[in-house]
């Protein structure tokens, strides 16, 4: 992905976000002009950035979003809930376009036509229903560049004669750029090498002079610098600048003098990490020679463990700074919720008060991004089915807006992750007789169960208290997959909940990245990770102690029989064929069952990233890790995959 | 930035915001043909460069930015 592409994303993402929360404080202070303001900001400058890439549906929709915006600042438009609806429809919409666009590199096809009913939607709260106005296209004309060049003949020669690379560019700051905040000034000052500037007026001065709040410029310049570099510098302003290269004899390109900030790709900061921690192992190995050097030299064996202490602390110093460069704020995973829990809420027909607070929390980036799911997923669950509906509330005396609280706060090490509603609670009794009639666990442990494990009975699998399926939350593979996820981050999630005042959920998590021990196997050719934790022991078993058993195979273990599945079988390879030796693991837990591999590699502590992009929602994957070549490993989440092999 | 009358010149100090276009303005429509000190003046926002521009007052001093003193300078004045 180019640079500028992953910082478009970047930036445009926080902008919808910006918007986001400007539209939703604006629901308790109507008309806040500070937020007005900031929403049609962050709206304005995401669609001036989009006209940098192939996305005109979106550009024309934020278009309208825009005017709408500004209708609502200068009072024409009343902030009713129906423009704010459509608003968030528009940011709703961007959000998943510009994920559409990040995985697929441009927007999906619907793009066209959902762009249309949103514009229309946002352009039906305009007064008087205007129709769009064209975008201004104010540097399209082509004809600009030789008049500048032939004008600034003299600045450019000498670059040329250097060979530089040199790019030229045309810029009408939009009118009203002042009021936005913008400064086409500071826009040029900051791109770089200039090489020559040119200063005119949009339109002819007025005779009493300009008019200090509107902007008349035309600002026409050449850079020594390539037109990649230029369009970095004015991607906020994308929508009012023309770019042109200068034609140059072909030489090398001038080396870019821009070093402002510093954007490290991940995947780097992770090998850091791998690499002190290897610098924290191998420092072991030196501990063990002083103490074999002691033996013969006491005087040698003392200055050698002093400097071998010095490089340990420095070891550990460089461990903890690598792994800090991976700390992000849990805002990162929280910033979403608040739109998400109001589209929840307006679809079933509720209201809640959302507040959220601890958002400069820092975690690994690994627990942040592997919270956000699990989050929502609680989110909505304590929408739809703790949070009852306004007039059931009010009969019961309490305010009709449900309340969430989310909140987030450091515990010894631990990052804690608090969601706590006061909605209608969770019965023990009601919980037990659904888990029965589910068939979760036996009729007899669920009697044995107290409050608090009852409780505890939604996290299990396929279970799910509401009465009716709701599209939102009741699919009864929410909470035992909430729960799933939070364990893949190394964390743990409690309940605690009393009828008719509400539920608490808490999550613990590791702040840092969870080092997790596993197996490594080998199952159809592949390399693949095991969790050391689901593996009881492993075995070599001659192939004639295998069994027929029914379609599968078994084999006796210390007076046992226990089922043997090929891990092969189970991920959908071609197993090898067994030789006279069959290696195998036995999983933990209460039901045992035994894998058969084609190898063992060795134990590996790994940092365990839950799985992203195309291996999402892949089954019986718990995360992938980096090993130290640089490959990836896949780690299996073997409960999952013996769930699912032994179901089909 | 403060933008303030010295005798005949208007003096321009430090960075420019966008609200001091409009006493810069003023200044300059009350006394036509007063000179603009620019010594040490800038980083200059372009709603201030655009009255510059626009009504052309003899301008004196180089601006502290270096970009304002090379790039921005030699486009004001009269007659440029």
């Amino acid at each position: 992905m180019s640079e500028l592409l992953e910082q478009f994303l970047v930036e445009s993402r926080e902008l919808v976000q910006a918007a986001a929360d400007d539209l939703l404080a604006l629901e308790s202070a109507p008309g806040d002009p500070a937020r007005l303001d900031g929403a049609f900001r962050a709206v304005h400058t995401l669609k001036g950035s989009v006209a940098l890439f192939d996305l005109a549906p979106m550009g024309a929709a934020l278009h309208a979003g825009e005017d709408l915006l500004d209708a609502l600042r200068r009072g024409a438009v009343a902030p009713d809930r129906a423009a704010m609806d459509a608003l968030l429809a528009l940011l709703g919409a961007s959000e998943a376009w510009l994920d559409a666009f990040a995985a697929d590199g441009r927007l999906p096809d619907a793009a066209a036509a959902d762009g249309r009913a949103l514009e229309a939607a946002l352009r039906a709260r305009l007064p008087g229903n205007a129709p769009a106005q064209p975008a201004p296209l104010p540097a399209a004309s082509p004809d600009w560049l030789p008049a500048l060049l032939e004008r600034e003949a003299a600045a450019i020669a000498p670059a040329r004669a250097e060979g530089r690379t040199l790019a030229a560019l045309r810029y009408v700051p939009s009118p009203d750029c002042f009021f936005l905040g913008d400064d086409p000034i500071a826009i040029i000052r900051a791109l770089p090498a200039p090489v020559a500037l040119h200063l005119a007026q949009r339109e002819p001065w007025p005779a009493d002079g300009p008019d200090p709040f509107t902007c008349n410029l035309v600002i026409e310049a050449v850079f020594a610098a390539s037109e990649a570099e230029l369009r970095q510098g004015l991607r906020l302003v994308a929508d009012q600048v023309a770019l042109a290269p200068v034609p140059a004899p072909a030489a090398p390109p001038a080396p870019s003098s821009s070093s402002r900030g510093l954007r490290v790709d991940a995947a780097r900061v992770d090998a850091l990490v791998d690499l002190a921690e290897e610098l924290v192992v191998a420092r072991n190995g030196l501990a063990h020679l002083v103490a074999r050097v002691g033996e013969e030299n006491p005087a040698l064996a003392r200055a050698l463990a002093e400097s071998e202490a010095g490089i340990g602390r420095l070891a550990e110093r460089m461990h903890r700074a690598a792994l800090g460069l991976r700390l992000v704020p849990l805002g990162r995973a929280f910033a979403r919720l608040p739109r998400l829990a109001r589209e929840t809420a307006g679809g079933l027909g509720k209201e809640i008060a959302l507040s959220v607070a601890g958002e400069a929390v820092e975690a690994d980036r690994a627990v942040v991004d592997g919270l956000f799911d699990p989050l929502l997923h609680l989110l909505r669950n304590a929408i739809d089915h703790g949070i009852e509906p306004p007039e059931v509330r009010e009969a019961a005396g309490k305010p009709r807006a449900g309340r969430i609280a989310l909140s987030a706060a450091r515990e010894d090490g631990w990052i804690a992750v608090t969601l706590s509603d006061d909605g209608r609670g969770m019965d023990p009794a009601r919980l037990r007789a659904a888990a029965k009639a589910r068939g979760v666990a036996d009729d007899a442990a669920i009697d044995a169960m107290d409050d608090a494990a009852a409780l505890d009975l939604v996290f299990r699998p396929g279970f799910s208290t509401a009465g009716t399926v709701t599209a939102i939350s009741g699919r009864g593979v929410g909470m035992d997959a909430a729960r799933a996820a939070v364990d893949s981050l190394g964390g743990r999630v409690a309940i605690r909940s009393a009828p008719g005042e509400g539920t608490t959920i808490r999550l613990l998590l590791p702040a840092g990245a969870a080092v997790t021990g596993v197996l490594t196997v080998r199952a159809g050719g592949e390399l693949y990770g095991i969790p050391v934790d689901a593996v009881a022991e492993t075995a070599r078993l001659p192939a004639s102690a295998i069994l027929p058993l029914g379609a599968g195979e078994a084999f006796v273990l210390r007076g046992r029989t226990l089922p043997l599945l090929r891990l092969a079988g189970l991920l959908g390879l071609k197993p090898a064929p067994r030789g006279g030796t069959a290696r195998l693991l036995v999983t933990g837990g209460a039901e045992r069952a035994a894998l058969e591999v084609e190898g063992f590699g060795g134990r590996l502590d790994v940092l365990l990233r839950p799985p992203q992009g195309l291996l999402r929602g892949l089954p019986g994957l718990a995360g992938t890790a980096l090993l130290g070549d640089g490959s990836a490993l896949l780690v299996l989440d073997l409960p999952d995959l013996l769930a699912r092999g032994g179901a089909a | 930035m403060s933008v303030r009358l010295d005798g005949d010149a208007i003096r321009l100090d430090g960075p420019a915001r966008v609200e001091d276009a409009e006493p810069l303005l003023a200044l300059l429509h009350e006394g036509p043909g007063r000179t603009v000190d620019l010594d040490g003046a800038g980083p200059l926002h372009a709603a201030v460069v655009q009255v510059l521009l626009a009504l052309r007052p003899p301008v004196r001093g180089t601006p502290a930015d270096p970009f304002d003193a090379r790039w921005l300078l030699p486009l004001l004045g009269p007659g440029s």
